[in-house]
């Protein structure tokens, strides 16, 4: 029934989707493109942090894995797009895999560390192979719409509607994976791994499944945006790409898939629109284009003081308060618990016991 | 016997999380005797200290030293002034030597010739510590570390001695040899002490004054001798 | 022969300079179990200060001393606002607050001085030096680098072991909880910390700036060689930072001699995982990593 719940929402969207794409010019069919490769690799991460409690920084380098393949694939092999997104998922998901393997005993700074170095090191690998990989120049990539569609119709659009469907058709898998066994097994390794592997879970087995997961969904954005920026370089999957994605992840809600939309949102239409405004007051360009990095590193440091669980989390706090009865108190007033607050929230990251409460400091 | 108590606690309400441990607490502890603070696991004894020590905000209630309030100040105000606490668990820094632990205790009330003296001081009253000067704290046995904690709390020269449980995972031989120290204390240095025990019976044999807990409220508060010689309390609440 | 031994020495320098990266990072994790992802920023926004001041007085050495006291100042100022509501908090929190600042700093470093390259001077001379008509490969100022970082870990290892202060600071460090028992005013003492750590990080954007150009994002590879070569000595420890530095320095510096520097930060992700693979927490650890 999960199934069929996430497919009929799944299909409302695509509606809606269609409906918009149809309606808006090619500028804004081309940032539905990207903002849908975001989505895809957003949520792919958003599911390896928020459910089974590794933080990786190298997810960009997931990413170019995916675009590196699908160009190569289209460039020497003329694969369509109908073999080459899978095919993308399938040989990230590889890497994934070793990545996860190599991973599965780090945790903490140490796994943040490794995948780190990975984000840095992986991109030199393309220069260092320009034959195949085409250098810091890249491969480029085109693609054509379908004949069928007419010759007029433009191509914008097009790109809109594949990243779209690609990106639906992942979130469906991705929701039913998260309510499923596996889903719950991650959630149970995240809060507590000594207690998951004394239940009989097979830690580092779901470690390694969670990576291989996420990374074949960045491997699937990457060949989708190697279709939609026609260029694949090394320049385009730097450290700032990472780190967008863990902002993207984090700003929209860990664990959440509707959060991987909101983060993608934000990540592809508040940096331009900050762009706009500063130029418009007469900032120079240089200026201008460092307002909305900095405003970034404000943004995430306010939600991460203020919102822990992003947006989507902001709005289910919003939802509880004004759709649901508060329950009994079960208590003296004034309790630290909010009343709306459930016992246990699915979604919610890793909460390490407090050593004691009330540790503020004095005055001094 | 002074009329002004050493330590009030009055009508102190307080807990952790939504779950109110203590409720209604008041205990006055004289300068210069020892207070034991008695009842069964979850009665709210530790939850007292900490209470008392600024580690957990009551959210009613008073506490005060001499006149001095110290409801809802900061641990580090609290130990400043004059309140020592040793947790339950004793909190050695296993990391350190036992000298470097002792020196830690008296950091924030000496300078550097008065931390000397301090040293100096606590390697004559306990002079296991002395042969283990310079052995990592983590190297002790449990008795020896109570004793560390016990000499450390003391470095700052407190007028009040919070105790948690220093008996817990002590051999009997051990604990009568901890029991009698703290009783030397108050007889010496007429440190006041707030003893917290589930070893009711070793705990009483040295304190003037026994109160006990139960559920967070103080059922009975007498004189130590008076409360060990009532069976029917000593049966109903203390298990002996 | 004389090649090996100019990228040896050579690889000392700049591996001095991850040393001084790794030091710091290993300064803020053992008292605030914190990665500060923003360190190499920050040094970058100091470095930018001492070039402010060098090009206004002339003086390399105000700059320098200007460039440091910034580096304390800024330590406390972010431990005290942005990092005290973290630190308690599981540690994705504090992962993605440093990141938020390491964005947030460069991206002010680029409101205020803009994007370009920009030159910084050296200490002392770049000549190279003679061991009699051998040519070594190093200056006057690789020396100087190797001899400031060495100088500033011995003050701290001093400051650790013989002070009343140092003993607070590792106090805090190993038992909160008992340091607060004891009157430790453990916050002060974090703040302090991250100033520490603040210096040691402006000391190496001073002193590795010359041959990376100064612009916002300079220092984000050395960051990360930092970050591994702190990793790979074992966070823990401080003695680790400075010998998983040295390590990295020299072998980097071979790779990138003999096999061309490309294939440096593949290099070093095969020495990070090599290292990791064997001893999970570090060269240098004494915490038992938790197996499950």
């Amino acid at each position: 029934m999960t199934l069929l719940r996430h497919l009929v929402a799944a299909v409302v969207a695509g509606a809606v989707i269609w409906a918009a794409s149809v309606q808006l010019n090619a500028f804004r069919d081309f940032q539905m493109a990207e903002i849908a490769v975001y989505v895809v690799a957003i949520a792919g991460l958003s599911m390896l942090i928020g459910l089974s409690g590794q933080i990786s920084l190298g997810h960009g380098a997931f990413m170019a894995v995916g675009a590196y393949t699908a160009a190569l694939l289209m460039l020497h092999l003329n694969w369509p797009l109908w073999a080459v997104f899978p095919a993308s998922a399938v040989v990230t998901a590889a890497a994934g895999a070793v990545v996860g393997l190599a991973a599965a005993r780090l945790h903490g700074p140490y796994l943040a560390g490794a995948t780190l170095m990975l984000a840095v090191a992986l991109p030199s690998l393309a220069v260092q192979f320009p034959g195949v990989f085409g250098g810091d120049q890249g491969l480029s990539v085109t693609v054509t719409t379908p004949a069928a569609l007419g010759a007029t119709f433009p191509p914008t659009r097009w790109l809109a509607w594949v990243c779209s469907l690609a990106a639906l058709i992942t979130l469906v898998i991705l929701a039913n994976l998260a309510r499923s066994k596996v889903g719950r097994d991650w959630r149970a390794i995240r809060d507590d791994p000594v207690a998951a592997a004394l239940a009989g879970l097979n830690v580092a087995r779901l470690r390694v499944l969670a990576f291989i997961v996420s990374a074949a969904c960045a491997g699937l954005a990457g060949a989708m945006l190697a279709i939609t920026t026609s260029l694949v370089s090394p320049g385009s999957f730097t450290l700032s790409l990472s780190i967008a994605l863990l902002a993207g992840a984090v700003l929209g809600g860990l664990g959440t898939l509707i959060g991987a939309l909101w983060g993608a949102l934000v990540i592809v239409l508040v940096p331009t629109y900050v762009t706009d405004v500063a130029t418009s007051h007469g900032f120079s360009g240089g200026v201008a284009a460092n307002i909305p990095i900095a405003a970034y590193g404000v943004v995430l440091i306010v939600v991460m003081l203020v919102f822990p669980h992003g947006i989507q989390g902001g709005l289910r706090r919003l939802a509880r308060q004004f759709l649901s009865t508060p329950p009994t108190r079960l208590g003296p007033p004034g309790q630290r618990q909010p009343a709306g607050e459930p016992a246990e929230d699915l979604d919610a990251p890793y909460r390490r016991p407090p050593v004691s409460e009330h540790q503020e400091e004095g005055t001094s | 016997m002074p009329d002004q108590a050493a330590l009030v606690v009055e009508h102190i309400e307080s807990g952790y999380g939504g779950v109110m441990a203590l409720r209604d607490v008041s205990i006055r502890a004289n300068p210069g005797t020892i207070t034991a603070v008695l009842g069964a696991n979850g009665a709210g004894k530790t939850t007292l200290l900490a209470t008392i020590s600024g580690f957990v905000r009551p959210r009613q209630g008073r506490v005060a030293l001499d006149g001095t309030d110290l409801t809802r100040r900061a641990p580090e105000q609290i130990v400043r002034a004059g309140v020592a606490h040793v947790p339950e668990g004793q909190a050695v820094i296993t990391e350190l030597t036992v000298e470097e632990n002792l020196r830690v205790g008296g950091l924030w009330r000496h300078g550097p010739q008065g931390r000397a003296a301090a040293l100096a001081d606590a390697y004559q009253r306990f002079p296991i510590l002395a042969t283990a000067r310079h052995r990592s704290a983590g190297t002790l046995s449990g008795g020896e570390r109570q004793i560390l904690v016990i000499a450390r709390a003391l470095m700052a020269s407190p007028k009040v001695l919070l105790l948690d449980e220093p008996s817990l995972g002590l051999a009997p031989r051990i604990v009568a040899q901890v029991m009698s120290l703290i009783q030397r204390l108050r007889d010496e240095s007429g440190l006041t002490v707030v003893l917290v025990e589930q070893n009711a019976r070793s705990a009483l044999a040295i304190a003037d004054v026994g109160v006990v807990l139960n559920v967070g409220r103080v059922v009975v508060t007498e004189d130590a001798a008076a409360l060990a010689a009532d069976e029917a309390l000593r049966k109903h609440y203390l298990g002996f | 022969m004389t090649e090996f031994l100019q990228f040896t020495l050579g690889g000392i320098s700049f591996g001095m300079v991850y040393a001084a990266i790794a030091l710091s990072l290993v300064l803020i994790w053992r008292g605030t179990r914190i990665l500060n992802y923003s360190q190499g920023a920050m040094a970058v926004l100091t470095t930018y200060i001492a070039l402010t001041v060098i090009n206004h007085t002339g003086s390399y050495w105000e700059g320098f001393v200007v460039a440091l006291a910034a580096g304390l100042v800024l330590g406390a100022l972010i431990e005290r606002t942005v990092i005290r509501p973290v630190e308690n908090r599981p540690p994705l929190n504090a992962v993605v607050v440093t990141i938020g600042l390491l964005v947030l700093i460069e991206g002010i470093a680029g409101i205020i001085y803009g994007g370009q390259y920009r030159s910084f001077p050296t200490a002392f001379s770049i000549t190279g030096l003679h061991a009699g008509s051998v040519p070594l490969g190093i200056s006057r100022n690789d020396v100087f680098v190797a001899g400031a970082v060495l100088v500033v870990a011995l003050a701290l290892a001093a400051l650790f072991r013989f002070t009343a202060t140092g003993l607070r600071l590792r106090a805090a460090a190993f038992n909160p909880y008992a340091s607060r028992l004891l009157g430790v005013r453990v916050g002060r003492v974090l703040t302090l910390g991250w100033a520490l750590a603040g210096l040691i990080g402006a000391l190496a954007g001073l002193l590795v700036s010359p041959n990376t150009f100064l612009y916002p994002s300079s220092m984000d590879s050395i960051f990360v060689l930092g970050f591994t070569a702190a990793v790979i000595g074992g966070l823990d420890s401080p003695v680790g930072a400075i010998v998983g530095g040295l390590i990295l320095g020299v072998v980097l510096n071979y790779v990138g001699g003999y096999l061309g520097s490309n294939l440096v930060s593949i290099f070093g992700l095969i020495a990070l995982m090599a290292v990791l693979l064997i001893r999970p927490s570090g060269l240098f650890s004494v915490t038992r990593e938790r197996r499950v």
